[in-house]
């Protein structure tokens, strides 16, 4: 090695202004870059959390009932028949609140009467035919019979709970940890039972953005309508869910006068809905990320670019007692690593400061270190390329430059 | 003189066009991404009724389970009361106005030609309209008189009564609301608060209810709320009396205070009410009622959400690696220049003169930038509104009514290209003008 580090790291420190600007862009680069990539990649986990629900084939409709001639029973019999004999239809459900939405509702369960009731759990009032219209997967128990279907609450009776229950996993593995939850009891306020016949997994409820989504548990339960609209869940064949819809508003718009649709979507809508500020958080990062990278790596090669111009006589010098063109380069690349070095050095403290603040300050969880390593790598590799063409230009300046004057 | 160097400053730019298109887009980029999230953050934290800031207090009670606070924010009372709790402290008469309401889905049908629709309506006691200083098109609202017993009158939303009577003053005429008898009293002008801070319980940026109805009628036809009910206390709720009877919270109440002395008297005397009750069993919690103003309502309710937070520093941690780069890049480009810098030292130019003539090169550097910027920013925002009015299908409502480029995005970039210059160009120019002539003399 013909050159060592002790000349170029004089040469900087009497010229420092340049280099300490671009130490400083890049702290601050990777302070940004790796606590922004971290957040993108915690909202993209997020996002792809299995729903366990078939969502792209499923679409809702929202109704109504809105005159005392209203019956809801023989309603829901007549549009689940409608819904259920439409060719394309994979199954249909009445349903409480749309899954994925975030409206739903919720109530305390305890595995003993009496006991202290701390967690809500989302629930979903169903008929047998839920688990085929989400698609979701049973994986032990069994589903719910026909007969089972027990009538809407009224406003007579609106605190009767059901005899059994469908447990997502997730709920049955914190109600029963590491046991079969199958034929256990659950309790709600009012010390009122029911047995856990079946359980699902994965499946996740009315509000995505939550921790534990997926607590949830289906109530064998015609929905009540006095809360004012009555859901159907619908699932059809791929391809055939926007046709499906068309037809289903057309219809259900008009079979029935006491009763009007407020609206007929897909599902994704919905899912969409509860990720957008996810998706826009994303976007927004990952492009500003992208433009901070450039506007370094643009730092890095301008600096490269006019301490070559400036120094053009001295290269030349040094070609002409001897030094080759490697050597050149190598002298550029090496301090420019050098620079890089210190500034993610500098950024590292900034990076891991800002991702403790975070941290405190916004709940969010302390940096992952994986992505403090990428960043460094990511931002030396962008240094070191950054400065290639200008050392490379450097390395053609010919040794007679050197007796040339000005 | 300015004329004079600012003429110098464009002959720099032709000299390095493209250095110059540098500087200009990272200054560009920075002010862009600065103007979009603080225009977000700007809409995101306003107070839409700032006027009355001192006078409009929410009214809570922390009524809830001894064992568990309500929800995260263990120091904060529920954000809603129950019925019988609203009804005692409705009976005050310390108030100036004072109101009580919850919002519902109700079907209006039988309104000319037009087919029945759901429409969300808000049941609030009178004082509503004039307590939010809501804005009236046609006729008005009920009085006290009209709440109890409750007359059948509602006021239509501007855009519901351009749905159901194609926009004409429809004031008399009569429709059906959940298949009940009701006569249009009154339309409203466009409004719309943002946030919607006399109720949070829905999305914060929605639209207002497209009807309103007197409070009563809710207990009349035993509607339900489709925004927030929670209760905690097991209690047997078969019907909707034994609901209202009960602790779950449901109701927003508002009331306006006129002065200190009021808000002190109304204090104490929801402060006594609660006592009272106490004994009689209720609020095992400690004492914590509270009047809170909005502008206090909307940082409880964290109404500017985190991420708009982070993104505002980030925006400025970028903004800050795009000024330092032109520092860099101006340092560069002055010392490149300073033969002719020289030049001019030599004829006479003081170094003070030579500093002005850089920060000028430098803040025209900066004005281009921020205009630059600021059609970035315009460009961003409306992506970032087509990104959010595609999701929400075309209705309103939601952070789209967050991104409308206004005074705050013009007066911040010109804040920001001030700083820019400043940040970017004291150096370089201070830099360029203690370079002694000489040295560039001689060598030529």
């Amino acid at each position: 090695m013909s050159l060592n580090v002790r000349p170029i790291l004089s040469a900087l420190l009497r010229n420092r202004t340049g280099a300490v600007l671009v130490a400083m862009q890049i702290a601050i680069a990777l302070a940004v870059l790796v606590n922004a990539l971290y957040i993108v990649m915690q909202r993209v986990e997020k996002i792809r959390r299995p729903t366990g629900i078939d969502v792209a084939n499923i679409f809702v409709v929202s109704s109504a009932g809105f005159t005392d001639h209203y019956q809801a029973v023989p309603s829901i019999r007549e549009d689940l028949a409608y819904l259920r004999g439409l060719p394309g239809v994979i199954a249909a459900t009445p349903l409480n609140a749309v899954p994925l939405s975030g409206g739903g509702s919720s109530f305390p369960l305890v595995t003993r009467p009496d006991a202290q009731r701390t967690d809500n759990f989302n629930y979903f009032e169903v008929d047998e035919q839920a688990l085929d219209t989400l698609g979701v997967r049973l994986v032990a128990g069994r589903n719910f019979r026909h007969d089972e279907i027990t009538p809407p609450l009224t406003k007579t009776d609106a605190a009767r709970f059901a005899p059994e229950i469908i447990v997502s996993r997730a709920l049955a593995e914190r109600l029963f940890p590491h046991q079969s939850p199958l034929g256990k009891r659950v309790y709600d306020s009012l010390n009122q039972a029911a047995t856990v016949i079946g359980v699902v997994d994965p499946l996740m409820g009315s509000w995505p953005y939550n921790e534990h989504a997926d607590w949830v548990l289906l109530v064998p339960r015609l929905p009540s309508t006095f809360l004012g609209s009555l859901d159907y869940l619908v699932r059809t064949r791929p391809g055939q869910r926007d046709a499906l819809m068309r037809i289903v508003e057309a219809h259900l718009g008009k079979s029935n006068p006491d009763r009007v649709i407020h609206w007929v979507r897909p599902l994704t809508y919905f899912k969409d809905l509860s990720y957008l500020g996810d998706r826009a958080m994303e976007i927004f990062l990952a492009t500003v990320t992208g433009l901070l990278i450039a506007v370094t790596c643009l730092g890095v090669f301008a600096l490269a670019t006019f301490n070559v111009s400036t120094r053009t006589k001295q290269i030349g010098t040094r070609r002409a007692v001897g030094a080759r063109r490697r050597d050149i380069v190598r002298y550029f690349l090496i301090e420019n690593g050098l620079i890089t070095s210190s500034g993610i050095l500098v950024g590292c403290a900034l990076a891991l400061g800002t991702g403790y603040w975070l941290s405190l300050q916004y709940a969010l969880p302390r940096l992952d270190l994986y992505y403090l390593v990428a960043g460094v790598l990511l931002l030396w590799a962008i240094g070191q390329l950054a400065a290639w063409q200008p050392a490379r230009r450097a390395a053609a300046v010919p040794p007679s430059v050197a007796t040339r004057t000005v | 003189m300015l004329g004079y160097y600012t003429r110098l400053a464009l002959k720099s730019f032709r000299r390095n066009p493209g250095l110059t298109a540098l500087m200009v887009i990272a200054i560009a980029l920075g002010i862009a991404v600065c103007v979009m999230t603080l225009t977000v953050y700007h809409a995101m934290s306003g107070n839409p009724i700032w006027w009355k800031n001192d006078r409009l207090y929410a009214v809570t009670m922390d009524n809830w389970d001894p064992n568990t606070p309500y929800r995260a924010q263990p120091k904060l009372p529920p954000p809603e009361m129950t019925y019988k709790d609203t009804q005692s402290l409705l009976a005050s008469n310390i108030p100036e106005r004072k109101v009580v309401m919850y919002s519902t889905d109700g079907v209006i049908s039988g309104a000319g030609s037009a087919a029945a629709q759901r429409v969300g309506t808000r049941l609030t006691t009178a004082d509503f309209f004039s307590m939010f200083e809501v804005p009236f098109l046609y006729g008005n609202g009920w009085s006290a008189p009209a709440d109890s017993p409750p007359q059948p009158v509602i006021v239509l939303s501007r855009e519901e009564n351009d749905k159901l009577f194609g926009g004409a003053n429809s004031v008399g005429r009569t429709l059906r609301w959940n298949d009940h008898e009701f006569r249009v009293i009154g339309v409203l002008d466009d409004w719309f608060p943002r946030p919607r801070y006399y109720d949070l319980n829905g999305g914060n940026f929605d639209p207002p209810d497209g009807a309103y109805i007197p409070f009563r009628w809710g207990l009349d036809l035993e509607l339900l709320n489709n925004e927030d009910t929670d209760c905690w206390r097991p209690e047997k709720i078969d019907s909707f009396k034994d609901f209202v009877a009960s602790d779950c919270i449901w109701l927003q109440m508002w009331v306006e205070l006129p002065d200190a002395a009021t808000r002190v008297r109304m204090q104490s005397f929801i402060d006594g009410y609660w006592a009272q009750q106490r004994n009689a069993g209720r609020f095992p919690r400690p004492l914590n009622n509270r009047l809170t103003n909005v502008g206090q309502w909307l940082r409880d309710r964290e109404v500017v959400d985190n991420d708009n937070r982070v993104l505002v520093g980030l925006a400025f941690a970028f903004l800050a690696v795009c000024l330092i780069n032109t520092v860099g890049l101006l340092l560069a480009k002055f010392l490149n220049g300073a033969a002719i810098t020289g030049v001019r030292r030599a004829l006479g130019a003081s170094r003070r003169q030579i500093f002005i003539q850089h920060l000028i090169e430098v803040g025209a550097l900066s004005v281009l930038g921020a205009l630059l910027g600021l059609a970035l920013a315009a460009l961003g925002l409306a992506a970032v509104h087509h990104l959010y009015a595609a999701a929400h299908l075309g209705h309103r409502g939601g952070y789209q009514e967050l991104t409308h480029l206004d005074y705050v995005g013009v007066v911040w970039a010109v804040l920001l290209a001030l700083a820019a210059t400043l940040a970017a160009g004291l150096y370089p120019a201070w830099r360029v003008g203690r370079l002694p002539p000489a040295v560039y003399l001689k060598s030529q």
